[in-house]
């Protein structure tokens, strides 16, 4: 039997620090971070918005590989994260498409600066929402620790900063893209 | 798109509205699964404000709102586990599916089978008719019609028998209960052996009369067609009908239940027995010129093989133009004398009977060498062609014992005590393996129809030290010689008596009348069945598993079968049976030739060669030329161009330089077994020899591993060697790879510049000059020591490399800085313009030798699961590989082994058997 091959993005939107405007000192860099997405963002703003772009880099050609099973398994906007699902063969034209956005896809205007950064490429969408707990379980810690951590020194809270579970650099994230690929 | 169309979208269109209709109308149908599949699937999210506090960030509120995260994918994934798509034929074991269990659901056992059939309405599967509908080809219609009007006789028929039957004053009923239900009435007649004569296989009932014209089935070939793939129709093997391989995927568990638990058996009976008779110095000579020719079977040594108490296995030769040549493997065992007979020190006057098991594919050439040494004999011994008449199972494994316990009940009666071999059979409760028996020991006794205790129940297990020291007592013991009598096997009239079993029908109404659960008595009517048990070891250590053969009347195998497939082990499950296959795995695994594939110096072997090669050209030609190995553009490396000889063969041809078939011969069809056992032994005796003559593989001769041992340690040139001369071997792969049967046994070469040797001056002239020669000056001088680089320094775990340029994940960023630095600053490793590929190496791996080097093939080979690396079967010519093992024992065992086809070879190490 030939089965319908598929890829599952598990994708968190990270907003970086507005150099702008001055950092609240007393929050953790993580909760700022991965702070909330507004309610603006829907299903369809989003998958328009991947449309477009995917149409933008690749054209017809990229638009009409993705467009037959595009679709969001999974939108958290309180925890800023996302399942999306491709066609095994195309999805890193996905992928790109993704990295090229570069502000929060609401239906009228433009919003918020961020990052759309993929941290997971499965095969499944069990695997997606497994690795989606255990960075949400790392995540909680993090936090919690760094806040413990600020309000004992609150003086040394950004030099002490390690590097995030979830940072740019991360390993274990690079290592589940590359098992990704098709 | 990924919000669906819900019940109550109002932008959907009329289609959708359809839709709609129909999922109204029918409540169960697709779209209310679907639908439930959907919400099971989605995962609860939470909107923006969850993870705010009063529209600001919160460590609390993120901490809350990523928990909430957590707990939701978790039940979400175990929802959409829980609502899972999966039919009920899919949550089946491997063993209990079935073909197209999905479009039937009587093909599921029956707790599934409403959940099945509620499956397939649910989801419109299209399923089966019931095939007792109309016929609907003119030739069903045909059958159909003619089977209607035959009832329609029979019935007249039977009638008017009941109607004479009431004339001539008996009453109806008892004439109806005696002629039909216990077969009493007509008796079957004894089965006609003829001495010194080829036999007919029993005629079939007419309904398979067609279907065996030119073979013949095993008792139990209607179990195994449903099971296991069989040999094609048109071509039988052996003149038989075997099972190749279970329909079920076994490789693995066969290689689990042969060596660790459970059991593995065969249906035996297409191997041949040959019954020979007639006084004990005629049985004595003759036995001796057909290759039992070793002076412990013969001295006191042999005393217990000879009165009947252990069998003898070994190679069968026969004497030819060439010298002496090898039939086949066999088992010879005795008819013990009773033991109260007076002891007859005359030896030409005792009147001795034996069973020899040979294969089938060497029955007729051993069958016409004895047949010619009987008549040579004065007083005349006689042969008898008991093939139909013997059937045989083997069963290996450690619950074979267990299995053959609790299915062989000895008969007794009060009139007939059971035999002295049957209690002790009986006191092997607890044994685990064959072989730790004496070697080759052998039971004679008779059993009651398995049928009377069906279904077999397990034997109870022994406890206790007491009761293990009492079976190592027993064993070490072994009392089998003290009042020895003939075994029933060998009497005609028994055999014939025990085949003459009651109907099944007959067993169920006796059964119906007992209290349920316990069985049946034997009565008037239930004939012993005489079985004889041989234990066999593979090889000589006793820790492998060794095979136990049970060899019971033809048409008693199949009850036996019946009950040793239902009998439950002590280890869990049941027996396993298996096919031709799974004879050569278990073989391999124990490192063991198999009878006619690895050995080639047999004519069996020849015809198997023969045949092999011939399915290996049809799968070759079959394939898309693009997709197929090309022989002649197969890169060697050092300009070495093409494959050495035949890629689809072993090619001893090439490796002796023996003559080619000659193509005429090779067209015909090879063996034309029409009514091969209808014609004339005058025919058949002219047959053979004429095509061994035909044959240029017939020229090859083999010595044995004594043989070899003895050359070794005798000085050069001592002893002739016989032309042609060639070894089996186990091969064991040092490193990595496999090979497969076909592939090509390289000596290591000789470390001087290649001067012809003495052994070159062997090489044969088919060969041509030019691959001999030129490129051998162009083959590295250092190859051999290239080879003996690869040998593994041992199996010890001290296997810690130092690996400087590997950048490990542990290095910190600046150490691999600098070593990326001294990579891209340091001279290039290899020379520019890099050499042309294949010239020195082949990718890292050292190049073949030549072809001079060539010592022979690879039969059978592969990944052996029992040794968890290649290995493999072959032989290999003596007289290229004798110099090397006389100079050095331990580097001239070791060879290059290289697959048919490919380039790279493998380093491995020989050993003789």
């Amino acid at each position: 039997m030939v089965r319908i091959k598929e890829r599952y993005l598990l994708v968190n939107i990270v907003y970086p620090p507005d150099p702008s405007k001055p950092a609240e000192s007393s929050l953790p860099s993580h909760v700022v971070h991965h702070q909330p997405t507004t309610d603006k963002l829907t299903y369809q703003s989003l998958l328009k918005a991947i449309k477009t772009e995917v149409a933008l880099l690749f054209g017809d050609y990229g638009s009409g590989s993705l467009d037959a099973s595009l679709s969001i398994k999974y939108l958290s906007l309180a925890t800023s994260t996302f399942i999306i699902r491709c066609p095994r063969a195309h999805y890193r034209m996905l992928w790109a498409a993704l990295t090229f956005l570069h502000h929060v896809p609401i239906a009228h205007g433009s919003g918020r600066p961020c990052i759309f950064r993929v941290v997971r490429v499965s095969g499944t969408m069990r695997k997606a929402e497994e690795e989606a707990i255990r960075r949400a379980k790392r995540l909680i810690i993090a936090a919690q620790e760094e806040a413990s951590c600020a309000t004992s020194t609150l003086t040394d809270a950004h030099v002490l900063q390690e590097p995030l579970p979830t940072d740019i650099t991360d390993e274990s994230s690079d290592e589940s893209m590359g098992e990704g690929d098709g | 798109m990924p919000p669906k169309p819900g019940p109550g979208d109002s932008a959907a269109g009329s289609g959708s509205n359809k839709r709609k209709a129909a999922q109204q109308q029918t409540p169960s149908g697709r779209g209310e699964r679907r639908d439930k599949l959907h919400l099971a699937r989605a995962v609860p999210a939470q909107r923006a404000e969850a993870a705010l506090k009063d529209g600001e960030l919160d460590l609390q509120a993120f901490v809350a709102a990523h928990e909430f995260e957590i707990r939701s994918l978790e039940q979400s994934m175990a929802t959409s586990k829980a609502t899972g798509s999966t039919r009920a034929f899919q949550r089946l074991p491997r063993g209990l599916r079935r073909r197209t269990a999905s479009h039937n659901p009587k093909r599921v056992p029956k707790r599934l089978r409403s959940r099945a059939v509620k499956e397939a309405k649910q989801d419109k599967t299209p399923t089966v008719e019931s095939r007792k509908g109309k016929p609907r080809t003119t030739r069903a219609r045909i059958r159909a019609e003619t089977a209607k009007r035959l009832g329609i006789l029979a019935e007249r028929k039977r009638r008017k028998r009941l109607k004479r039957a009431e004339a001539a004053g008996a009453s109806p009923d008892s004439t109806n209960a005696i002629g039909k239900d216990d077969g009493a009435a007509v008796r079957k007649p004894r089965a006609k052996i003829r001495r010194n004569l080829l036999n007919e296989p029993p005629t079939p009932p007419a309904k398979f009369r067609k279907r065996q014209l030119d073979k013949t089935w095993l008792p139990t070939h209607v179990w195994h067609a449903k099971r296991a793939r069989m040999t094609a129709p048109k071509e039988p093997l052996w003149r038989f009908s075997l099972p190749l391989t279970p329909n079920e995927k076994v490789y693995r568990p066969v290689h689990r239940t042969q060596g660790d638990r459970g059991a593995v058996m065969w249906d035996a009976s297409y191997m041949s027995t040959i019954g020979l008779y007639g006084n004990q110095a005629g049985i004595e000579r003759a036995l001796r010129r057909i290759g039992v020719s070793q002076e412990n079977c013969w001295n006191d040594k042999g005393r217990r093989w000879r009165m009947g108490c252990r069998s003898w296995s070994g190679m069968l030769s026969r004497e030819t133009s060439r010298g002496r040549q090898q039939m086949c493997p066999s088992s010879i065992f005795w008819n013990p004398v009773p033991s109260d007979h007076e002891p007859n020190n005359d030896s030409t006057k005792k009147k001795r009977e034996l069973f020899l098991r040979v294969h089938p594919s060497a029955f007729l050439e051993v069958f016409n060498e004895l047949v010619r040494r009987a008549k040579m004999e004065t007083p005349q011994l006689y042969v008898e062609d008991l093939r139909y008449e013997v059937g045989s199972i083997d069963i290996t494994g450690p619950a074979s014992t267990e299995a053959l316990l609790s299915v062989l009940t000895p008969y007794s009666t009060p009139q007939q005590p059971k035999a002295a071999h049957a209690g002790l059979f009986q006191s092997l409760n607890g044994l685990t393996n064959p072989s730790a028996l004496p070697a080759n020991a052998m039971l004679g006794f008779a059993i009651q129809d398995p049928r009377l205790r069906y279904p077999p129940r397990k034997p109870s297990t022994p406890e206790g030290e007491d009761e293990e020291m009492r079976l190592l007592e027993t064993i070490a013991e072994w009392p089998v010689e003290s009042g020895t009598q003939p075994y029933g096997l060998f009497n005609r009239n028994a055999r014939h008596a025990a085949s003459l079993l009651p109907s099944q029908k007959f067993i169920d109404r006796r059964r119906s009348r007992i209290t349920p659960g316990a069985s049946l008595k034997p009565g008037v009517g239930d004939p012993p069945i005489p079985v004889i048990l041989l234990a066999s070891r593979s090889g000589s250590s006793t820790q492998t598993q060794g095979t136990w053969t049970l060899l019971a009347p033809w048409s008693c195998i199949l009850p036996v079968w019946h009950s040793l497939v239902h009998c439950p082990l002590s280890s869990g499950g049941n027996p396993r049976f298996g096919g031709l296959n799974e004879t050569r795995q278990v073989a391999f695994e124990r490192g063991l030739a198999w009878f006619p594939a690895d050995y080639p110096a047999t004519a069996a072997g020849v015809e198997w060669e023969r045949e092999q090669r011939r399915t290996r050209e049809r799968a070759w030609a079959k394939r898309p030329k693009s997709k197929r190995v090309e022989w002649e553009s197969l890169d060697l490396g050092a300009g070495r161009k093409g494959e050495v000889g035949n890629g689809l063969a072993c090619d001893y041809e090439l490796l002796y330089g023996l003559p080619p078939l000659d193509k005429a011969d090779e067209e015909e069809p090879p063996s034309k077994p029409v009514d091969e056992d209808a014609m004339d032994v005058d025919t058949h005796e002219s047959a053979p020899p004429k095509k061994a003559k035909d044959d240029p593989l017939h020229l090859v001769t083999v010595i044995t591993k004594n043989t070899f041992n003895q050359l070794i340690s005798s000085p050069d040139s001592t002893s002739p060697l016989p032309l042609n001369a060639t070894l089996t071997v186990r091969i064991t792969v040092l490193s990595r790879g496999t090979v497969g049967p076909c592939a090509r046994i390289y000596r290591l070469p000789s470390t001087p510049l290649p001067a012809p040797t003495s052994s070159n001056a062997e090489v044969p002239a088919t060969i041509p000059p030019q691959s001999s020669s030129s490129p051998s000056t162009r083959l590295p001088h250092n190859l051999r020591a290239q080879w003996l680089d690869r040998i593994p320094p041992s199996k010890t775990p001290s296997r810690q490399r130092p690996n400087q340029s590997k950048i490990t994940k542990s290095d910190d960023m600046e150490t691999r800085k600098r070593m990326v630095a001294r990579e891209l600053l340091g001279p290039p490793s290899t020379p520019f313009p890099p050499p042309k590929p294949n010239t020195t190496d082949i990718g890292g791996h050292p190049l073949v030798p030549d072809a001079v080097d060539l010592v022979g093939f690879v039969t059978t080979g592969s990944f052996c699961l029992s040794e968890g690396m290649g290995m493999a079967i072959g032989s290999v010519a003596v007289d290229k590989v004798l110099p090397d093992v006389r100079a050095d024992g331990k580097e001239g065992r070791l060879c290059v082994v290289r697959n048919a086809g490919e380039n790279v070879g493998w380093l491995a190490r020989w050993e003789a058997i």
